[in-house]
């Protein structure tokens, strides 16, 4: 089966960790996985400085190399033309997106991102960031954002997180999502945690344990 | 006044610039001014996206002198007004910064510091020292607190906007890219709750009553006839700026205590390799320790010397071609200290790499 994600959100809420956990997930599960960075928004900390480990795993990686970008935060962002046609690729298709309702947008640009039947948008949710802390924000920046098909708590504090924050941030996610009517796909845990998380969070949301990647991501 | 924008305290993980945000929410403040420059963009972003939420302001103006100058001039109609730049955007600031240190207007400017000369980079620097602390044709009459984290940027934020409406000097909070950029948790709270309160701003011109009759007359100036006069104004600011400084100064200091085989000086985020490299010589067999000025502008002379005086050699390092330096070699004046360097313009330093260098320089 064909699989097509997007990975929308916050600063910091954990976009490309999810993405890229996502993709490697879907590898395992024998998927042709094509991994697609389209933050446009934010130039420096994205999954750039890991495309090579990732095309090492075996993903397909498309983003720009450090190296290839000049004027960073200055110059405007490119789009790759392989960017633009991400959804024709064969295969599975992990789409990590850009910040906010601007990064979002990035899908005016995207051929096909309108009517592909199989996109799905997620929304990585911390709620350890103060402007989507409450269910009253998140449902407001949600319905922002345009096409969102489900919600991802991925509350956290960096090497702080505690099984505690996750199920606070669990409980807020799961009244916005349901006064969106949208599911909660899963509560992201790091490999730290997970022991203390078998199945399901209290809120009945399942389990994704995540490797953390991005604090390799040195740019 | 509308709801608070932090109730009591939590943790919270975010990117630096939106701490910044925060805090200036937090702070009180009433309006910033600005203009895009990155690294300094998204605290503009996040205020305009915070501001109107609790009825506060923003502008963005023409450019960087512009954005210097309406800053001076919500501070004179009494608002907590504030801006944030850096870079090429900084150089032009210069001169609005100069004139508020004439006339002792309390702005306050967050300087993500930014790569040089000119446009250069965008992530990671420390090369604004110069001109954030020494810049514009004047005597350095200024406050800069250079932060080295989220923690930081969130509490000198907020203090910020205190030490410039209770002295009366332009205030700069120094930070960098890296820090802008850069994610971590932190503490935000509101300031009176820790029982921080915030310095009353008022309007410096148009006030009641009949100048020279019922108050003093308000005249703020930054142009004079002669010499004589100059001389007596920028010698009664530089009083007070003395005056004023040891209650301003900050600095923190680490296994300080006993003799050192050396001692690291380090500020803003530098600071945290300077803190990482410590274990690291501790069990490499070398007595190491580290000074971090929080004030680059006033400089904590005194205790700095205390601290060098401790050790055998000193080791500067900066991600400059030697702007700290210079304020060091200035504060250390005529000790007889050997100083070696490691100067990373525009550069990162990590923890192993002051290693490395302290271990070829023995």
């Amino acid at each position: 089966m064909r699989i097509v994600e997007a990975f929308v959100g916050e600063y910091a809420s954990g976009k490309s960790e999810n993405a890229i956990n996502r993709s490697l997930e879907l590898l395992a599960e024998n998927h042709k996985v094509t991994l697609v960075d389209l933050d446009t928004v934010e130039p420096f900390y994205t999954l750039r400085p890991l495309k090579k480990d990732l095309q090492g795993m075996g993903l397909n990686v498309i983003a720009w190399s450090p190296e290839e970008t000049m004027g960073l935060g200055e110059a405007g962002s490119l789009l790759r033309q392989e960017m633009i046609w991400a959804l024709k690729n064969e295969g599975s298709i992990i789409l990590d997106i850009g910040y906010g309702v601007h990064g979002a947008n990035i899908f005016n640009l995207i051929e096909g991102a309108t009517s592909d039947p199989d996109l799905k948008v997620y929304a990585v949710v911390s709620t350890a960031r103060p402007m989507t802390a409450t269910k009253e924000d998140i449902v407001e920046y949600i319905k922002d954002l345009g096409k969102v098909d489900g919600l991802i708590n991925n509350t956290h504090l960096g090497n702080e997180t505690t099984p505690e924050v996750i199920e606070e941030g669990s409980q807020i996610v799961t009244e916005a999502a349901l006064e969106l009517g949208i599911p909660v796909i899963y509560t992201a845990v790091s490999q730290e945690l997970a022991h203390q998380f078998p199945g399901t969070d209290k809120m009945g949301n399942p389990i994704k344990v995540i490797k953390r990647f991005m604090p390799q991501a040195f740019w | 006044m509308s709801e608070k924008p932090v109730k009591g305290s939590r943790r919270v993980f975010m990117t630096g610039n939106e701490v910044c945000a925060w805090a200036a929410l937090a702070a009180e403040a009433d309006i910033m001014y600005g203009y895009p420059i990155t690294p300094q963009t998204d605290i503009m972003q996040y205020w305009t996206r915070l501001a109107p939420k609790y009825g506060r302001k923003f502008l963005q103006t023409e450019d960087e002198i512009s954005a210097g100058f309406t800053t001076v001039g919500g501070v004179i109609a009494g608002k907590r007004a504030f801006s944030a730049t850096t870079g090429p955007g900084n150089t032009l600031f210069q001169e609005p910064m100069s004139m508020a240190e004439m006339m002792r207007i309390p702005t306050v400017v967050i300087i993500p510091q930014r790569g040089g000369p000119s446009t250069a980079t965008v992530i990671y620097s420390q090369q604004e020292v110069t001109m954030t602390t020494f810049g514009g044709n004047g005597e350095g009459f200024r406050i800069v607190y250079s932060t080295a984290g989220h923690q930081d940027l969130y509490d000198y934020t907020i203090k910020a906007f205190n030490t410039a409406w209770k002295y009366r000097f332009p205030t700069f909070v120094l930070g960098d890219g890296y820090q802008a950029k850069m994610r971590e948790p932190l503490t935000i709270y509101d300031p009176a709750e820790r029982g921080i309160e915030m310095v009353k701003t008022e309007p410096l011109v148009g006030l009641p009553g009949t100048p020279g009759v019922d108050r003093p007359v308000q005249y703020l100036r930054n142009t004079y006839n002669t010499e004589e006069e100059l001389y007596d104004v920028v010698m009664s600011i530089a009083k007070d700026y003395e005056k004023a400084a040891p209650e301003i100064m900050e600095w923190q200091d680490f296994d300080t205590d006993g003799e050192m085989d050396v001692l690291i000086l380090a500020h803003g985020v530098v600071s945290r390799a300077a803190q990482g490299a410590l274990p690291l010589l501790k069990d490499a067999g070398i007595h190491a320790g580290h000074f971090r000025p929080i004030t680059l502008r006033p400089m904590p002379e005194e205790q700095m010397r205390q601290a060098a005086a401790k050790a055998k050699r000193i080791l500067v390092v900066e991600s400059a071609y030697g702007q700290f330096l210079k304020l060091v070699k200035e504060a250390l004046y005529g000790m007889d200290k050997p100083i070696d360097t490691l100067l990373r313009p525009g550069a990162g330093v990590t923890a192993e790499e002051i290693v490395h260098r302290i271990q070829e320089g023995r």
